[in-house]
């Protein structure tokens, strides 16, 4: 009798224990809490809709903190650590959000987000600010988030429905007609596709449609209805539509096209006139300018001078020697955006774009001039996102999810604009490149090519030309010298001359003669798109 | 409870007994503690030989260094790019000083986030096109190069992504490698 309940007590503390080794097990997994937060009234709570979430909150150095784990399991969406537990992977209405444990830059979709301290590791599970969440949860799943400092309450609602303005643009340019809805803040909606008509459907949120109907008499969309719960868009008969986002402002952009047709933008109509090919009109564009100043060489010397000085100087030559119409993008020392510089060069339709630079370099030695067209590369990944929303055409894919870059851009097609001229550009730049070799005994750095932010747009053959490097002593030297300068200009006037003439004895027009040109919409448009706009361009 | 039934729970406890033990000593094996860092064997450093495109006169060249680095890709970007911050022998940085690395993502897609910071100075050092090239591309070359995992890099300059670095290369978009500025 003893025996047996000695056997039986055995059994059940055998039993107990692998029970209490793995509770220890899984404690010592834990990082020790954070000590408590100094007179803390009381123990912070999360509630929603009136009823305690059992949500872990703890006072961080900026502000508190909150167990994320816990607002998934209550609000939705998925969480997925990584292998080593160093990142996570939040997935909310289809949008990953990728947060690394310690740092305060989170991604949301393709979005890079600031928090105002970074995620750490405590009450056992992933902590995130307040922030975090009003970015995540608020932005893509409706929910508002308070924190009530005074009772340590962490307030989370579901927003109410927002009633958000829409400004309507409707474009019909190279064939493609572009539809552009615009709202001051990012709505919640998704996109409905059916045969004939495309559908903007709000989640949560009401439109406030433009005073003024809008009038669609487009070839590919026959009409654009706004409703306070959705906007139609009427396609015509076989015409396709795909989608992209454009931020700041929020826009969501339709291609409109026929299958036909796309991707490909087709040459302008018969209405507009054909001109013989030439250079008539050439805008110069002085490097820097304003606050960012450039390179700067070792006496001194600020590049965004010398490039308004030499800019100058060739705009005198190019006029009393080519007769042609030269513009500045600026001529004064101030900023200028990059895509205003390009802007102002599709306004004036330009037939050549140069932007004018002077070089420096990390460690010594390096001298020479080079020239530089926009790389195959930077035209290629705009061509991947004209393809991509192009695929996203069919509804496959998701809203928002088509692999867009969407941050900075204008337009597609703003940066597909250079594209069609790549080959007249390194023509171009070859030339450059030659006159200066020959003339000035340079040291020959060559044609390069290069993702250039100045090039993107540029609707015409574009070049950025670096015609010295300041950072070594002896060129930054004879930048200075005004003889010296001459010559440069000289050897660039000449450059310009031969390809003029090239271009003007051409039996036929060159193979990418047409040029697009985002900034100008054709005839009948009934709308326009916003290309950049310059600030303060410098014309003469 | 008869005899034969007090063995087998006993013989049951035993066995649960001996796998939880296991599973602890497992447990501790792969995780360590939270302040160790990450996980396990991958969080133990150990020497690699990394190709680093690094600056000279004209563009960047390779060099093979050798760091003590962990298996985990960010643990490696962090450990690249800090070592490409640090002045080089012949005195060239690639960085002016203060300039630090604040952070590194990798996100699934392949895009790894390398944001640089520098107290006091909004903007990038100002520089001209092939310096600008050589500070960004040997970021990206080196990143590229060494972590297969990273594909592409966006640059960010005080937890921002910036429309150019300094006023030439499009930063707006994830880059690529760029090996054609590789001298020799």
């Amino acid at each position: 009798m003893k025996d047996r309940r000695f056997l039986g007590f055995l059994a059940l503390v055998s039993l107990l224990l692998p029970v209490l080794v793995a509770a220890q097990a899984q404690r010592a997994q834990l990082p020790a809490p954070p000590p408590p937060a100094a007179a803390a009234p009381r123990q912070p709570i999360a509630l929603i809709d009136g009823a305690e979430l059992p949500v872990p909150v703890t006072l961080g150095p900026t502000g508190p903190l909150f167990g994320l784990a816990a607002l998934v399991n209550n609000l939705g969406g998925t969480l997925e650590a990584d292998e080593a537990g160093e990142s996570f992977t939040l997935t909310i209405e289809g949008k990953d959000v990728v947060i690394g444990v310690g740092s305060a830059i989170v991604t949301v979709g393709d979005n890079i987000v600031s928090l105002s301290q970074p995620p750490t590791r405590g009450e056992g599970t992933l902590l995130v600010p307040l922030d975090f969440l009003q970015k995540t949860y608020g932005d893509l799943a409706g929910f508002a988030f308070e924190w009530r400092p005074g009772v340590q309450q962490l307030v989370i609602s579901r927003r109410a429905a927002r009633e958000i303005p829409v400004f309507l643009d409707v474009v019909h340019l190279q064939g493609m007609t572009t539809v552009v809805l615009q709202f001051p803040e990012a709505p919640r909606y998704q996109v409905l596709r059916q045969p004939g008509q495309v559908d903007v459907q709000m989640m949560g949120d009401r439109l406030a449609p433009p005073p003024a109907p809008p009038v669609a008499t487009d070839p590919l969309v026959q009409g654009v209805t706004i409703a306070p719960e959705q906007v139609r868009i009427q396609l015509a008969p076989g015409a396709q539509a795909s989608s992209y986002v454009l931020e700041n402002p929020f826009r969501i952009v339709f291609d409109v096209h026929l299958p036909s047709q796309a991707p490909a933008p087709v040459a302008p109509g018969p209405a507009a006139p054909q001109q013989a090919p030439g250079v008539r009109t050439i805008v110069l564009d002085p490097g820097h300018g304003g606050t960012e100043t450039g390179a700067i060489g070792p006496s001194g010397i600020q590049e965004k001078e010398l490039t308004l000085t030499l800019a100058r100087e060739l705009e005198a030559r190019l006029e009393s020697q080519l007769g042609v119409r030269v513009v500045l993008t600026r001529n004064e020392d101030a900023n200028l955006p990059h895509d205003a510089r390009t802007a102002i060069a599709n306004q004036n339709k330009a037939d050549l774009f140069i932007s004018i630079h002077l070089n420096s370099s990390l460690g010594a030695g390096a001298h020479g001039a080079e020239t530089y067209f926009l790389s195959a590369e930077a035209s290629d990944a705009a061509a991947e996102r004209m393809a991509e929303a192009e695929n996203a055409a069919g509804g496959a894919l998701p809203e928002g999810t088509a692999g867009l870059e969407a941050q900075d851009l204008e337009l597609i097609l703003w940066d597909l604009a250079q594209t069609h001229h790549l080959l007249e550009s390194q023509r171009f730049a070859a030339m450059i490149q030659g006159e200066l070799n020959q003339t000035l005994q340079l040291r020959d750095r060559g044609v390069k090519q290069a993702r250039f932010r100045v090039l993107n747009g540029a609707a015409m053959p574009a070049v950025l030309v670096e015609l010295g490097f300041i950072s070594n002593p002896d060129e930054e030297k004879k930048l200075q010298d005004g003889a010296y300068r001459t010559e440069l200009i000289a050897s660039l006037t000449r450059a310009i001359g031969r390809y003029k003439a090239l271009v003007e004895n051409r039996p036929e027009p060159p193979q990418v003669s047409q040029p697009v040109q985002p900034a100008q919409p054709s005839p009948g448009a009934t709308g326009t798109t916003r290309p950049p706009q310059p600030r303060s361009p410098g014309r003469r | 409870m008869n005899r034969r039934a007090a063995a087998f729970i006993l013989g049951l406890a035993l066995a649960l007994l001996a796998g939880g033990a296991l599973w602890w000593w497992l447990q501790g094996r792969d995780s360590g503690g939270p302040e160790s860092g990450p996980a396990g064997s991958a969080a133990k450093p150990a020497p690699v030989s990394f190709e680093l495109w690094v600056p000279d006169g004209i563009g960047l060249h390779v060099e093979r260094r050798e760091l003590q680095v962990t298996s985990v890709p960010k643990d490696r970007i962090r450990r690249i790019t800090e070592t490409l911050l640090t002045p080089r022998p012949d005195g060239v940085r690639l960085f002016p000083e203060g300039v630090a690395l604040a952070g590194v993502q990798l996100s699934k897609d392949g895009t790894a986030y390398v944001n640089l910071v520098w107290e006091g100075h909004e903007d990038p050092p100002p520089s001209g096109s092939t310096e600008e090239l050589q500070r960004v591309y040997s970021l990206v070359n080196s990143i590229t190069t060494n972590v297969p995992e990273a594909r592409q890099v966006t640059l960010l300059w005080n937890g921002l992504q910036r429309p150019t670095f300094a006023g030439h290369l499009d930063t707006s978009r994830p880059l690529t490698p760029m090996a054609a500025l590789r001298t020799r």
